[in-house]
């Protein structure tokens, strides 16, 4: 009886010890609370980057409810249906109305380029965690990215393209109204370009002209190897189809975030995309970080990156709030983003630069069986 | 053409009188006298004066008594068994039919046969005593039954110290479950075990002895009931066997004895053959066995049975043990070999003079072939072996001469391979010696089996050439040339890595020939408790780098494996990692891998690439590249 007395003690004092240790351990509340703002799509097409970075956000609140000096977090969220007008308003609204400390965005790049054209004015630090586009860092400093940017993303897809499959020619295709899928589409023909590939078709799509088998037939009769897309999910799906209608199974390759929205929104038409290779930020076989480990337990059904883009965004900023003495502070907050060192991420350290820019690795993902199978991981 | 008898005397119950018809009727015209059995007994002697054949049908105890009188008065039986005693019937090659049964009853040519009696009781079939698995069952017990006796012997079997005394007078001791005593009895496993050897008129009595000295030992019993290849010229090793016109048994406690399956006595018991006691109207078949001119020869085979020492274990025991254990007698060639395999001479120095410099040049060579060659000229096994087994048996003069021999092995191989370092003005690392750097529990695993495969092919000559693979596969004089090599190049984790690999066969063989040795049945009656510690002893030293050199080696085979997927982006130029080696020196970590490139990588780059590898991965690496361009 005594041993089992004693047992437990030991036991408990080991749990205490152990439990002590963490961030996740238990903070006496200071009662203060400090509002974060969120701007994402919760409506229209891109309604599930909103969900799913939200569910991020949500799982590090869950695992840190409270900063390292009791502070409570209130998230206020703003819907700006991925638009940039709408987004600049929220920013307005968030800094003035509801005095958020910092926003974090999941928004695309062309609302953040809009925020970021007036983040100087609020003074108020902006993570953008999806946001891929290089000049959303350069147009203010109180933006920063979590993402990596579409240069790197660019450039390591067409290097992918040429030294790795060791293919000569492609087809970029660019939708005009996408800021984000025209800087993409040319940061990839530069690099592929210079790498002595060559480009045998560049097509550009808008929102009007949607005839993808008109627009692959004449592609088609010359051949290229693979057709680079970053396009929205609903357009890969479409030139996939039309490139099956006309027998032809050209190797393809989209951008980061396709696969999460085919897993949330398209799941049934996943098996279309057999074979699709995509930049991406996350694949869930990747080796994880303690931290990692702890959000894949903690969130509620498997991560897409979406999620875990959210989750690490809130998770930078809540460090960075946490090495603040004034975690309020939207100077100090915003200083310590961009002093992010080594930040270990749900894969491994994600450090942001003094130019607001994240460095951070970026993995090659395919679909096969309606599954993400991992490919490589390029630092 | 078949003569009768003139008249009979029929002794029979109330079941049995029916008989009387079959017997008036018969063509031959004998008067017969009907009487019952309770009638006869009253007054034996009175109511035989006179007469010369007496047929007798009824149970088994009124044939005996009928049999008994038959011993004493000389009257010729003839015997009409009822349908159910189909063991009696067997016994004396009856026919089926009762008709044919009653013919032969009433024949004139009754055949002299033996009785058996013990402590002067008729024995018809069989007398049993104690516990005998399987051994009284039918011929053919059947694989469920042999399953059930397997299961039974966890629990039921227990040996007691007996004393059997043939006629000879020679007073053998042992221990046994029990034992079967039969004259001619056909239906059992017991006979089917000894067949040939009991006959209806030998003069013998046979006694079969069930002494599983261990549960391995009977389990190898029923498995060779189950083998239809059996070896019928050799007794399994549980059963003993003697044959003799008397024997005597006394076991330490007393026993019930059943005859007939009846309960019938205490013992000690004693039981006897009466040559040619009685006359009885035997079938054709019986009648033609021909009868040996000469009393049977006495057959005892017993030697394989515990004695001695085995005794004082037997008596400890309330259940016999899992594993056998032997005595020194039993196995006196073996222990005179090993014995001998751990005597120093002069072969084995120079053998392993030989072995160590063909395996130190052969290292730096490089060449696996030289070094089997090296492999199959060592003579460590066999001292090895012998520690085995000295250290399972409590020999302390054999472990004391084995560790001495390996001992003088080693120090041998040590020098010879510092020499010849020193002698080498270049001293390359070659591949052979890296790869008896790393010992880890795979090792131990490898040298176990070896232990294993060694004990056994020492036990068997059939096999014993069998020791070369197991030389090749658990290789000793290389690790400690490579061991040697350290020493002589004055690095000295390289000596204990390699030293490490020659421990971990070293123990791993001793530890699986004492398991072998002890599964085979060598053990002492009485175990060294000590010795059996100290190689436990052992295993545990020898485990605990072992498994942290084996996490070390899942850790890099996990590392090197990741580095396949890793690619990098540094300055525009993409490097794909083909493959990852990781390298320890010291506490260092070298990275040698082997990247593709298009461009040429310069200084800034090989600077970037460092920078990222070292920000992305917590260990502090050293990176070696092979660079392959891209066309």
């Amino acid at each position: 009886m005594k041993q089992l007395m004693y047992g437990n003690i030991l036991i408990g004092t080991i749990l205490l010890v152990v439990g002590a240790c963490g961030q996740e351990s238990r903070v006496a509340p200071s009662g203060n609370v400090i509002k974060i703002g969120i701007i994402a799509p919760f409506s229209g097409t891109d309604l599930d980057k909103g969900g799913e970075g939200l569910k991020g956000v949500e799982t590090v609140m869950r695992l840190w409810p409270l900063l390292a000096n009791g502070d409570k977090i209130e998230i206020v969220k703003k819907d700006d249906g991925n638009e940039p007008a709408r987004a600049v308003k929220a920013l307005q609204e968030l800094t003035e109305v509801d005095q958020v400390a910092a926003i974090v965005t999941f928004s695309g790049s062309g609302p953040v380029l809009a925020m970021a054209g007036a983040a100087d004015r609020y003074k108020t630090p902006i993570l953008a965690t999806l946001a891929t586009h290089p000049d959303i860092t350069r147009r203010s400093e109180y933006v920063s990215q979590v993402c990596f940017d579409d240069i790197f993303q660019g450039q390591v897809a067409a290097a992918y393209v040429r030294d790795e499959l060791l293919l000569d020619t492609v087809a970029v295709f660019r939708n005009t109204d996408s800021i984000y899928s025209s800087n993409l589409a040319t940061e990839f023909e530069r690099k592929f370009v210079s790498l002595g590939g060559r480009i045998s078709d560049t097509v550009s799509l808008s929102a009007e002209a949607k005839d993808y088998t008109a627009v692959l037939k004449p592609l088609s009769a010359k051949g290229p190897e693979l057709l680079y897309l970053p396009l929205k999910a609903e357009d890969v799906i479409g030139i996939i189809e039309a490139a099956a209608k006309l027998n032809w199974m050209p190797l393809m390759m989209a951008g980061d975030g396709i696969l999460a929205t085919v897993m949330a929104r398209h799941r049934e038409q996943a098996d279309l995309l057999d074979g699709l290779l995509t930049t991406d930020f996350y694949h869930y076989t990747n080796k994880l970080t303690p931290f990692g480990e702890k959000v894949r337990h903690a969130y509620d059904g498997r991560a897409t990156s979406f999620a875990i883009l959210g989750v690490e965004g809130f998770a930078i900023l809540c460090d960075a709030m946490n090495r603040c003495s004034e975690p309020a502070s939207r100077e100090c907050i915003n200083d310590k983003i961009r002093t992010t060192s080594n930040f270990t991420g749900v894969m491994g350290p994600i450090t942001i630069g003094s130019d607001g820019k994240a460095q951070r690795p970026l993995v090659i993902n395919t679909i096969h069986k309606k599954r993400m199978v991992f490919m490589v991981k390029v630092y | 053409m078949a003569d009768y008898v003139a008249s009979a005397l029929f002794v029979h119950t109330k079941d049995t009188a029916y008989i009387a018809d079959l017997l008036n009727r018969h063509p031959c015209g004998a008067v017969i006298t009907p009487i019952t059995f309770e009638r006869i007994m009253s007054d034996p002697h009175g109511i035989l004066k006179g007469v010369a054949h007496v047929v007798i049908s009824g149970p088994l105890a009124a044939v005996k008594g009928m049999l008994e009188l038959a011993a004493a008065t000389g009257v010729g039986i003839g015997l009409v068994p009822t349908e159910s005693q189909k063991n009696l019937r067997r016994l004396y090659k009856l026919p089926r039919s009762i008709e044919e049964a009653v013919d032969l009853a009433l024949q004139t040519e009754p055949r002299a046969m033996d009785l058996l009696l013990c402590n002067g009781r008729v024995v018809l079939f069989r007398a049993t005593v104690g516990r005998i698995p399987l051994l009284d069952a039918p011929v053919d017990p059947g694989k469920l039954s042999i399953l059930k006796a397997a299961a039974s012997a966890f629990f039921n079997i227990r040996l007691l110290k007996f004393d059997f005394t043939p006629a000879g007078g020679r007073q053998i001791a042992t221990a046994a479950s029990g034992c079967i005593i039969f004259q001619h009895y056909e239906s059992s496993i017991a006979s089917r075990l000894i067949s040939g050897e009991s006959q209806a008129s030998d003069g013998s009595v046979s006694t079969v002895i069930s002494a599983p000295i261990s549960v391995i030992d009977y389990v190898k019993f029923l498995l060779s009931l189950l083998s239809p290849s059996r070896d019928r010229k050799r007794l399994p090793s549980a059963i003993g066997y003697i044959k003799s016109p008397t024997v005597k048994i006394e076991p330490e406690s007393e026993l019930d004895v059943y005859i007939d399956g009846e309960p019938a006595a205490r013992t000690p018991i004693y039981c006897e053959a009466k040559p040619g006691a009685v006359r009885v109207n035997v079938g054709p078949s019986l009648r033609e066995e021909s009868r040996p001119a000469e009393p049977a020869r006495e057959r005892i085979e017993t030697d394989h049975l515990p004695k001695g020492k085995e005794l004082l274990k037997v008596r400890k025991k309330k259940t016999i043990p899992f594993f056998s254990y032997a005595s020194e007698d039993r196995f006196r060639d073996l222990f005179t070999a090993l014995r001998d395999d751990a005597e120093i001479n002069n072969f084995f120095l120079v053998l392993m003079l030989l072995s160590t410099m063909l395996a130190a040049v052969g290292l730096y060579l490089d060449s696996a072939s030289v070094i089997i060659g090296a492999m199959l000229l060592a003579p460590l096994m066999a001292p090895i072996v012998s520690l085995a087994m000295g250290i399972l048996r409590g020999y302390d003069k054999m472990i004391k001469k084995s560790l001495g021999k390996i001992a003088v092995g080693i120090t041998i191989a040590l020098l010879a391979s510092i020499i010849i370092t020193l002698l080498f003005p270049d001293k390359p690392i070659t591949g052979e010696m890296q790869a008896r750097l790393n010992p880890t529990l795979l090792d131990l695993a490898v040298a176990i089996i070896s232990g294993m495969a060694a004990a056994y092919s020492k036990s068997f000559r059939e096999i014993i050439q069998s020791l070369a693979g197991v030389a090749i596969a658990v290789a000793l004089v290389p690790p400690l040339a490579v061991a040697g090599t350290g020493i002589g190049r004055w690095d000295f984790q390289f000596f204990f890595q390699a030293f490490l690999l020659f421990s971990t066969n070293l123990v791993g063989i001793v530890i699986a020939a004492v398991l072998t040795f002890r599964m085979l049945g060598y053990s002492p009656a009485i175990r060294s408790k000590r010795n059996l510690g100290m190689v436990l002893g052992l295993l545990i030293l020898i485990v605990v780098p072992l498994y942290l050199s084996y996490n070390r080696i899942i850790e890099e085979r996990v590392f090197e494996r990741g580095w396949q997927n890793e690619r990098f982006l540094i300055n525009g130029k993409y490097i794909i990692i083909e493959s990852a080696d990781l390298r320890r020196l010291g506490d260092k970590k070298i990275v040698v891998m082997e990247i593709v490139v298009r461009d040429q990588l310069d200084r800034e780059d090989m600077e970037e690439f460092k920078r990222k590898i070292q920000a992305y991965f917590p260990d502090k690496l050293i990176i070696r590249a092979k660079t392959t361009f891209i066309p």
